[in-house]
């Protein structure tokens, strides 16, 4: 049973008489540990995909599995606990403190001060900026703010973490130890869903897809035998 | 009696075949042509010189060299004795080849991903995409062969601070992840360039979908 089954999902938006088919029909499962990275242009789908996978989107076709279970049920008792979503751009959010702010989810579900605030600090460590605890958010940079919005969804330890663009805003050269982060995170057995923009973002996945016109295209078959092995052996979208 | 999986194992092997006929580029180069416009040999050899010419220099031989390997890969087939004009050039024409299914896919995959490797071929790989996609359904379809070649060099590529590379140190490390940098930005680039593609050819596409 994979972690995340998406099967033959298919959502729409609608303004007045014009309507447009944001995701066509994706079919995607994500293993427990695997880092799949979704390579898209703006407005090819990507950001709807992953509000999809993370059960902030309902879909109007298709299914969405968490751990066996329909996520449009399950919805709110995963999100925020089992499935951590972190969003483009990663807002400075709300003032107060760094350490309160990635807290904030665990004080979220009844969790102590003082256990959530613990649990805050380490979470800060895990990410590489235990010494921005004591910060206010809008005095942090681009990569340091990526890093709290991760360290905010991985507070409830999640099995799963979303992110969106993660290196959206981040300085170019604090692009790669962000997602060397994310690997890490993946190689710690959360399985990572992400998407991006740009090359940068798929090196080092463990399976990378792309989208286009809500379309999810899959890996290429390694039909000829001078084709660079892939480096997992399962299939990546599937189209049924 | 059909044994389970043989169809697999036979579409293997055609793949493999394939993929030696196609190491040669006159080979490729006439594939494309017959894509084009099913012809008879004579017919091929004049449009190759005229098409090629100025960058393979082979002779009739090769030519009909190149439509054998073609025709015993299953990637091209023979049609009758007549030329496409049905006009009759007797036996000395000989038969008329058009491109299997499997040809005309192989071509795509080929060129999508010598258009990748090779940049400073692209001249003649450009007049060999006019030859072998002349459709926006083709076209479309290599372009996305194209993208997955691009998105896959993108994943395949190590992060700067991963593995081998972390060791480099001082300017040599620099150097390395200024080599990579270079090429994901080109990646970027013709990832880039894709999109606008799609763009450009659903635009033409007669049944394009209405959904903005």
């Amino acid at each position: 049973m994979s972690l995340l089954s998406i099967e033959h999902v298919t959502k729409r938006y609608r303004r007045g008489r014009l309507e447009r088919v944001a995701v066509r029909d994706v079919s995607l499962d994500v293993e427990r540990g695997e880092l799949v990275a979704v390579w898209g242009a703006r407005f090819s789908g990507r950001s709807t995909l992953l509000r999809i996978a993370a059960g902030i989107e309902a879909p109007e076709e298709g299914i969405v599995s968490f751990e066996g279970r329909d996520l449009a049920r399950s919805r709110n008792k995963v999100l925020g606990r089992r499935i951590g979503y972190c969003q483009t751009g990663f807002s400075a959010g709300s003032r107060g403190l760094v350490v309160e702010q990635v807290a904030s989810g665990l004080l979220a579900q009844h969790a102590s001060p003082k256990q959530a605030r613990r649990r805050g600090q380490e979470m800060l460590f895990h990410v590489g900026i235990e010494n921005c605890a004591r910060l206010e958010c809008h005095e942090l940079d681009g990569a340091e703010l990526a890093r709290v919005a991760i360290a905010s969804a991985l507070v409830t330890a999640p099995a799963l973490l979303v992110i969106d663009e993660p290196t959206s805003g981040v300085d170019l050269l604090q692009r790669d130890p962000l997602l060397a982060l994310l690997r890490s995170i993946a190689d710690e057995g959360t399985a990572v869903l992400m998407s991006t923009g740009d090359a940068q973002g798929l090196s080092g996945a463990d399976r990378a897809l792309s989208i286009d016109n809500g379309e999810l295209q899959g890996e290429p078959e390694p039909a000829q035998a001078h084709v660079v092995p892939l480096r997992r052996a399962e299939s990546g979208a599937r189209r049924r | 009696m059909v044994v389970p999986g043989e169809h697999v194992l036979e579409e293997r092997g055609a793949d493999s075949a394939s993929s030696a006929v196609l190491r040669s580029q006159v080979a490729c180069a006439v594939l494309g042509l017959v894509i084009e416009k099913p012809s008879h040999g004579y017919e091929i050899g004049q449009r190759f010189d005229r098409r090629f010419g100025g960058f393979l220099s082979v002779g009739r031989s090769s030519i009909y060299a190149a439509l054998a390997s073609l025709m015993e890969a299953g990637l091209i087939e023979k049609m009758s004795g007549r030329s496409t004009t049905g006009v009759s050039r007797g036996a000395k024409a000989g038969a008329s080849y058009r491109a299997t299914a499997r040809g005309a896919r192989a071509y795509r995959a080929w060129l999508a991903e010598r258009v990748r490797n090779d940049p400073q071929r692209v001249e003649m790989l450009g007049r060999m995409t006019l030859a072998g996609v002349h459709s926006v359904e083709a076209a479309l379809d290599f372009i996305g062969r194209y993208e997955r070649e691009c998105v896959r060099e993108a994943q395949e590529l190590s992060r700067p601070i991963d593995g081998a590379v972390a060791g480099c140190g001082g300017v040599s490390g620099v150097v390395e992840r200024l080599l990579i940098e270079e090429r994901r930005r080109m990646i970027d680039a013709q990832l880039g360039w894709i999109t606008y593609a799609r763009a450009e050819l659903r635009a033409v596409r007669p049944s394009s979908p209405t959904d903005g």
